[in-house]
């Protein structure tokens, strides 16, 4: 098996909370290879967001080690982090998270431009299209509907080829339809262009298609299922 | 029960809650009653001074003042009849002399042993007034104001010569409890005896000098009955009356003016204040879209909906009310010996209902006019926006009916200000002015976001990129902050570039064309000599010499001259008035004829043709002049350009030379010389001719700039009211935009942007916005600047860079300020935290 593009040790969280610190992850190890799909379950307050989040660097783990792509994110400050993601990460949220002051063509633009790609917004129209999106792209976030949002998410997510996606319920705010075009499309992300996916979700049907699923039970991981 | 009782109900629930997403609303309100209320309380303080010292400050409890005469046998048996005392000061202008040849420009008050009847004055070193002017060693005393005696450098004991007469200086002025009425003097004061002027030959008959009788009435005395009796004694006097009911009309009408203008200036603060007011309702009502979704969906009917809403914004908008009365009334009331000790009038400091109700008139019609449009919009939310996406409808205009009633609180507002300032053409000008610059910046802030969104897809930069998307996507703040920074900026602007101009046509351009010197209270007999100085003189390119009388216009075509020509300037007090055969040099007829050389026949008089254009007089007019207590009838003949803004000779009436040349008078004379030669001009003329008063117009000048300057400060400080309002609209409008920021900042996190990314974008979004307020401001603070040098000050108009380009830089300056004050929540927000918040 390669080297995993994700690795966690004894990972551990805790969050202050108004009644006090929160632990929400306990000495979570996991390894993660290319190319593979990783589904994350468990019952809802069960620690499967922040792990994703931990994974991506968007929180700083309180103990243990975590490395993605050989860097170790423990010891990185918050650009070093955000250089990281632009480089080698793509995130898709429940509630899409576009920036609602730019237009669906901007919002995918815009990991291209941080980036210093060459013709970013020729780039994102490509992908917008991809996306069957093509004739949305000077609308803003507002003016489309939640499936189109989540698929402008994906097209941000996507534009920029990161090694690793990271995808928090990406079906959790959109109907059925909506949610398994999604799903198509992000799973299509993943042989097109042989991306790692983690996945948060509540849906069995959409854990069944990961290849490995680990199930999480107050901040455990209680099951690894392949 | 009662809509009206269920709204209540529900507002004190929602009340409960606490005054959150108030701040800026609430700050808005107590700023712009405030700065409305301080002037007011100001201008009442200084009123009420003024009325209650109005004996002291006229010296008694009337004054009767005559121009160029003292009063007849006939006139003084009458006063001494009615008044139980009387003073008599006689008031004029001359040079004060030392014994080594330094000379200065005095406003001499020579006065009787009844002086004054009222207060006291007070000496330093401390001694009686009478005392003091009985001098020593049998020289006459005199006290002087300190300012004349350091320039002179003279000591208590030290002797200067006023005409041909020599005074001890015995002590300095600390205090004249009539300074008041002593005007706009042009000189520092001295006070001597007037029996000691006998032998100094400066009250010669034709001497340029007033005379005023303070009287002291019996108790209870009626002062209108009193009036009317003197005007039927001094009938064809030239008289003019004063009494302590208005003991100093000049400077009571003064701050009343400049009160009235501080409080339009005022107006201009409310108004961004107002913007301030509608963008934190309109963000606070979004706030509650949901809420009132649920209300609705509950069967609350929309008139409810909007009661419950306005009285939530009614208490609080009271609230602020009642704060900024405290405020703009305690903060005077408590600073009152401070601000009374640079005031030249007397003021009592207190709160006063008057000033107190203006403000909280025009507060409220403000409130109503900025909340009535947002807060009709909750009218629109409907139970089913609950199942759609929480925001409220968009509609641009609110419906006609609350147009219709913004329309009519717009009118009364505008009403009210003209009641209050008693000056409707300038209330006009005021409102057109900030409607217009509102509207202006509405159009800039529109552009500015067409323009950011045009500009957007051809930005290499990220964070360029970032801003203008801020700038021009939904939700921007471009048209708050270009709002209330550029309407702010604008009043400074036109403050700015009017004073400026003002100062530069005074400084610049007048000495330029100005004469050296005014020369007056030449006798006819010194003209030879005086001419022979002069115009054998090469440093002297020009000398102009005309003979001088005064007189004040009593009737016009046999009316009273004030019901023809109403309050204009030329009938407020006594005019020079000059008499000439042929027509002077320099003149220009613009209608009429000018009379033969020789002309003896009836009296005629040509006038300047500006100010007869003002008075509506025309040409065949009786104008009735009353000059050393004879009345003159003369029929106007003819028209003259007259410019008075070259600070030469200008005389508003010229009659014929058999009409006036019999009666005593003397010369005035203009001398333009070369700076060099200036003063050898002085010590001879001086020195040849004591009696003669030199005033030195580069001192007359500087004195009238110092009144500007002071005006303009003043207003500056009205409009610092407006700029720190729209500061407060401001910081409101990036507190309220702050969580989405936050939310943006977290995302462009999430996708690899760094901090210092994210902070350079906000600095440029900040930057852009306070420039493109800046700019607009600039536009129109230069529009404003011309149009009041131009129409109103009548001065030439350049635009004054320095001051303009500081307002642009001062603009982006403080947004810059405002913007990056909160861009910490933005760069310390976790992503992960900011995004999981929000799911």
């Amino acid at each position: 098996m390669s080297d995993p593009v994700l690795s966690l040790s004894g990972v551990s969280l805790s969050l202050q909370g108004n009644a006090g610190p929160v632990s929400i992850l306990h000495g979570i190890t996991l390894d993660v290879h290319r190319g593979e799909t990783l589904g994350l379950v468990g019952p809802s307050g069960s620690g499967k967001s922040s792990l994703l989040m931990v994974m991506g660097g968007l929180e700083q783990a309180t103990g243990g080690h975590v490395s993605a792509l050989g860097h170790d994110l423990t010891g990185m400050d918050e650009d070093a982090l955000a250089r990281l993601r632009r480089d080698h990460f793509g995130i898709v949220f429940q509630s899409f998270h576009l920036i609602p002051t730019m237009t669906a063509l901007e919002n995918v633009a815009t990991p291209l431009e941080l980036a210093g790609k060459p013709d970013a917004r020729g780039r994102a129209a490509e992908e917008l299209a991809a996306m069957g999106l093509a004739h949305r792209a000077g609308h803003y976030p507002s003016q489309l509907s939640g499936g189109e949002q989540q698929r402008v998410a994906l097209a941000r997510a996507a534009a920029p080829r990161p090694d690793i996606v990271l995808a928090d319920e990406p079906t959790g705010n959109l109907d059925s339809t909506n949610g398994a075009a999604v799903i198509d499309l992000l799973f299509d992300l993943r042989d097109r262009h042989g991306a790692t996916l983690v996945l948060v979700t509540h849906a069995p049907d959409l854990a069944a298609r990961c290849d490995r699923v680990i199930t999480l039970d107050d901040g455990r991981m209680s099951r690894a299922a392949a | 029960m009662s809509k009206l009782r269920l709204a209540f109900r529900l507002a004190r629930r929602e009340l409960r809650g606490g005054l959150q997403g108030f701040r800026v609303f609430l700050g808005c309100v107590i700023l712009g009653v405030a700065a409305i209320a301080a002037v007011g309380t100001v201008r009442e303080s200084i009123a009420t001074g003024l009325a209650r010292e109005g004996a002291a400050l006229l010296g008694g409890d009337a004054e009767i003042e005559l121009t160029y005469r003292f009063a007849s046998d006939e006139e003084r048996a009458w006063m001494r009849s009615t008044a139980t005392a009387v003073s008599e000061v006689v008031d004029f202008r001359s040079m004060a002399v030392t014994p080594g040849g330094e000379r200065g420009l005095t406003q001499v008050k020579a006065v009787d042993a009844a002086y004054p009847l009222i207060g006291r004055v007070r000496l330093a070193p401390d001694m009686p007034l009478h005392s003091a002017l009985a001098g020593t060693d049998g020289q006459p005393g005199a006290v002087m104001h300190p300012a004349l005696s350091e320039r002179l450098d003279l000591e208590p004991g030290d002797s200067f010569r006023l005409g041909t007469q020599d005074f001890r200086l015995m002590a300095t002025l600390r205090a004249e409890p009539d300074n008041a009425t002593a005007g706009f003097g042009l000189g520092p004061r001295t006070i001597v005896a007037t029996p000691a002027l006998d032998g100094s030959g400066l009250l010669a008959p034709g001497t340029l000098f007033s005379s005023k009788y303070r009287l002291d009435l019996p108790a209870g005395a009626d002062l209108a009955t009193t009036k009317e009796q003197a005007e039927q004694t001094f009938e064809t006097g030239g008289m003019r009356w004063r009494d302590a009911r208005n003991g100093a009309p000049g400077v009571a009408e003064f701050v009343d003016r400049l009160g009235a203008f501080l409080v339009l200036v005022g107006l201009s603060g409310l108004a961004v204040g107002g913007v301030g007011i509608s963008a934190a309702l309109r963000a606070w009502l979004a706030g509650k879209t949901r809420i009132i979704a649920t209300l609705r969906t509950l069967g609350a009917d929309q008139r409810t909906i909007f009661l419950t809403y306005f009285i939530q914004v009614g208490v609080v908008a009271l609230g602020g009310l009642a704060a900024g009365l405290a405020l703009g009334v305690g903060l005077p009331v408590a600073l009152a010996p401070l601000i009374t000790a640079r005031l030249p009038v007397p003021a009592v400091f207190a709160p006063y209902a008057l000033p107190m109700a203006e403000a909280a008139l025009y507060s409220l019609l403000a409130v109503l006019i900025f909340t009535f449009w947002p807060l009709s919009r909750t009218q629109e939310i409907r139970a089913a926006t609950l199942f759609r996406d929480g925001s409220a409808p968009a509609r641009a205009l609110p419906r006609w009916p609350w147009l219709g009633v913004t329309g009519a609180l717009l009118a009364a507002l505008v009403a009210v200000a003209a009641l209050f300032s008693g000056n409707l053409p300038l209330t006009l000008w005021t409102a057109g002015g900030i409607a217009g610059a509102l509207i202006l910046l509405a159009i800039a802030a529109q552009v500015v976001r067409v323009l950011a969104r045009a500009m957007r897809p051809r930005t290499r930069r990220p964070p360029l990129g970032w801003a203008l998307a801020a700038i021009g996507g939904p939700g921007s703040t471009a048209a708050p902050v270009v709002l209330s920074l550029g309407l702010g900026l604008s009043v400074l602007a036109a403050v700015g570039q009017i004073e400026g101009n003002l100062r530069s046509a005074i400084a610049r351009d007048l000495p330029t064309r100005a004469p050296s010197y005014f020369f007056v209270d030449i006798q006819k007999a010194q003209m030879p000599a005086f001419r022979d100085r002069l115009e054998n003189d090469p440093a002297v390119t020009r000398l102009q010499t005309a003979p001088m009388l005064r007189g004040i216009i009593t009737r016009i075509n046999g009316r009273p001259a004030a019901e023809v020509a109403g309050e204009h300037w030329v009938l407020s007090g006594d005019r020079g008035i000059s008499y000439a055969g042929a027509v002077p040099e320099r003149t220009t007829i613009t209608a009429g004829d000018w009379w033969p050389a020789d002309y003896t026949g009836a009296p005629q008089v040509s006038f300047a043709a500006g100010e007869a254009a003002e008075m509506g007089l025309e040409l065949g007019d009786e104008i009735t002049v009353n000059i050393l207590g004879r009345d003159i009838t003369a029929t106007l003949t003819s028209l003259r350009e007259v410019d008075f803004s070259t600070a030469g000779m200008g005389f508003i009436m010229v009659m014929n030379d058999a009409a006036l040349a019999a009666a005593p008078h003397s010369f005035i004379a203009t001398v333009y010389a070369d700076p060099d030669a200036e003063a050898a001009i002085l010590t001879d003329i001086s020195g040849q001719m004591p009696n003669v008063t030199a005033i030195r117009v580069k001192d007359a000048i500087e004195q009238v700039s110092g009144l500007l300057r002071g005006l303009a400060a003043a207003t500056a400080w009205g409009a610092s009211a407006t700029l720190l309002t729209g500061l407060l609209v401001l910081i409101g409008a990036a507190a309220a935009d702050q969580a989405a920021r936050t939310h943006e900042a977290a995302i462009l996190k999430t996708l690899g942007a760094t901090r210092g990314q994210i902070l350079r974008a906000l600095a440029i979004r900040a930057g852009l916005l306070g420039a493109a307020a800046g700019g607009v401001a600039l536009l129109a603070g230069i529009t404003g600047g011309w149009a009041v040098s131009r129409f109103v000050m009548e001065t030439g108009f350049a635009v004054i860079w320095p001051s303009a380009l500081a307002i642009v830089v001062g603009g982006a300056g403080l947004s810059l300020l405002a913007g990056l004050a909160f861009a910490w929540g933005p760069l310390r927000a976790r992503p992960a935290r900011v995004l999981r918040g929000r799911e």
